[in-house]
């Protein structure tokens, strides 16, 4: 480490940020008037998720997380062309 | 000195993507309209998390692949990770495209700017039509 800074404390810092995003987004989900903003808040939430996941596989330095976030971007795309189709 | 400088590109990158990730949620909770939320979403998810994601290759080619000499191991890792923000890159906007198609089909009216007591009171029914005629 560069002793200036522990790198991961900083990714942490930034994942607390996300969290904190994605909670605030949770409200517009509950909150929003009619279907459509409750599909838009899945589609937020789940694309705040992937950059979590990623940055928990970097502080905790296990590569399997890389692979989850993979997954969960390919099912976020497809649950939100099969609610916005049906 | 080298280590400094890609660990400072590292930092800025985060904060940027950072800004525009919690921007894009302040104009979803905030904004008056379902299109404006969705104006507001679908470009600063998109660029936020890129960069995101971009700061995070840089710090594992620049530092864990350089400096600790398991280059290697960093690179499957990050190409794992650009096959995400291309991902990202296609799949973001299209599905914010499919949304908006839907509920233009369905049959949602853009908001439109009149002035403030109309405003609230189209807020008031608002509420009450979309919930009842889409939900």
């Amino acid at each position: 480490m560069t002793g200036l800074i522990h790198m991961p404390d900083f990714f942490l810092f930034v994942a607390v940020i996300i969290v904190i995003a994605s909670f605030v987004s949770l409200y517009r989900g509950i909150e929003g008037p009619g279907i459509f903003n409750r599909i838009i808040a899945v589609n937020v939430i789940g694309t705040k998720t992937i950059v979590l996941l990623v940055l928990i596989g970097f502080i905790y330095q296990r590569q399997d997380f890389f692979d989850i976030a993979l997954v969960y971007a390919i099912l976020n795309f497809i649950m939100t062309i099969a609610a916005t189709r049906y | 000195m080298f280590d400094t400088i890609i660990i400072s590109i590292v930092i800025l990158l985060l904060l940027i993507g950072l800004f525009f990730t919690v921007a894009g949620t302040i104009g979803f909770v905030r904004f008056p309209d379902f299109y404006s939320r969705m104006h507001a979403t679908g470009k600063c998810d998109t660029l936020g998390e890129g960069l995101m994601l971009l700061a995070l290759i840089i710090y594992m080619i620049g530092y864990e692949g350089i400096f600790k000499g398991d280059l290697v191991h960093a690179l499957f890792i990050s190409i794992k990770i650009i096959l995400l923000i291309l991902f990202i890159l296609l799949a973001n906007p299209t599905s914010t495209h499919a949304i908006a198609k839907a509920a233009h089909d369905v049959g949602l009216q853009p908001w439109k700017k009149t002035d403030e007591t109309q405003w609230m009171n189209d807020m008031e029914t608002d509420e009450v039509t979309n919930g009842g005629e889409t939900g």
